[in-house]
């Protein structure tokens, strides 16, 4: 088991608000792992405010329940681990996960290649009702 | 995300301060459309207090660069902060929009 050195979580309704709440929680992160350079913030940040705002924007409930974003994010000494989960949220249709990024008129479309250039794995997983994004970025730069 | 416009002689300078993200960018949007709607089409988007974008707001950015071009006018971007730069780049947009050092140089050619 690798070391945890700091971690963050967070769990609350998908809603356009949140996101302030997760640049909260990453800011925190830093805090606590103050040894984590410069670019890997600034990717590892981009990637899960992209996959958190994916959930806000286009997570459909299964029930007349609202969908809750749960925000999980690690930091050992050689990776950082995000899990961004829709909880409550119907299975989205397959995902294209080697969509390349859409050429230069298009308004939108670019959250999913945008997050495959920041990070170093991308897998998706649909467990229990839960969509989850498991992001990592290893190793860290030096 | 604080947005404000200042309307010059020959542009209009929109500052754009915080994070530009799914909440504020149609904010900008509205902005930009604002300033088109009273006469400026030629625009610069100061960013140098935008310290986050995210792929919404890249969006709303080539939005409003339609919006200026379709009116007859042109859109830049100036101050570029690390982050967004980072953005532009893994996108290719850096060749989309262009970027100068400030927002008083922007249209400084023409």
């Amino acid at each position: 088991m690798t070391d945890v050195l700091a971690r963050r979580t967070l769990r609350q309704a998908a809603l356009p608000e949140v996101i302030d709440a997760v640049h909260a929680e990453l800011d925190g992160l830093w805090d606590d792992a103050s040894f984590v350079p410069d670019m890997d913030r600034m990717t590892f940040a981009t990637a899960v405010i992209e996959a958190a705002s994916n959930v806000v924007q286009h997570a459909v409930p299964e029930s007349t329940k609202p969908v809750e974003l749960g925000v999980d994010i690690s930091v050992t000494p050689v990776r950082l681990e995000a899990r961004v989960s829709a909880f409550g949220a119907m299975c989205p249709d397959p995902i294209d996960t080697d969509a390349a990024m859409p050429d230069g008129e298009a308004e939108s479309g670019r959250g999913l290649a945008l997050i495959r250039a920041l990070v170093t794995t991308v897998t998706f997983k649909r467990q229990d009702g839960t969509n989850t994004w498991i992001l990592s970025r290893s190793p860290l730069q030096r | 995300m604080l947005l404000s416009y200042k309307v010059n002689d020959s542009y209009a300078v929109i500052s754009a301060a915080g994070r530009l993200n799914m909440v504020s960018a149609p904010k900008l949007r509205e902005m930009v459309a604002e300033v088109v709607a009273a006469g400026s089409a030629r625009i610069v988007i100061n960013l140098a207090e935008t310290a986050f974008m995210d792929s919404s707001g890249l969006g709303a950015l080539i939005g409003c660069l339609k919006a200026a071009r379709q009116a007859g006018g042109d859109l830049r971007i100036a101050a570029v902060q690390p982050q967004v730069q980072m953005v532009l780049g893994l996108t290719s947009m850096d060749k989309v929009l262009t970027s100068y050092p400030s927002a008083a140089v922007a249209f400084g050619d023409d």
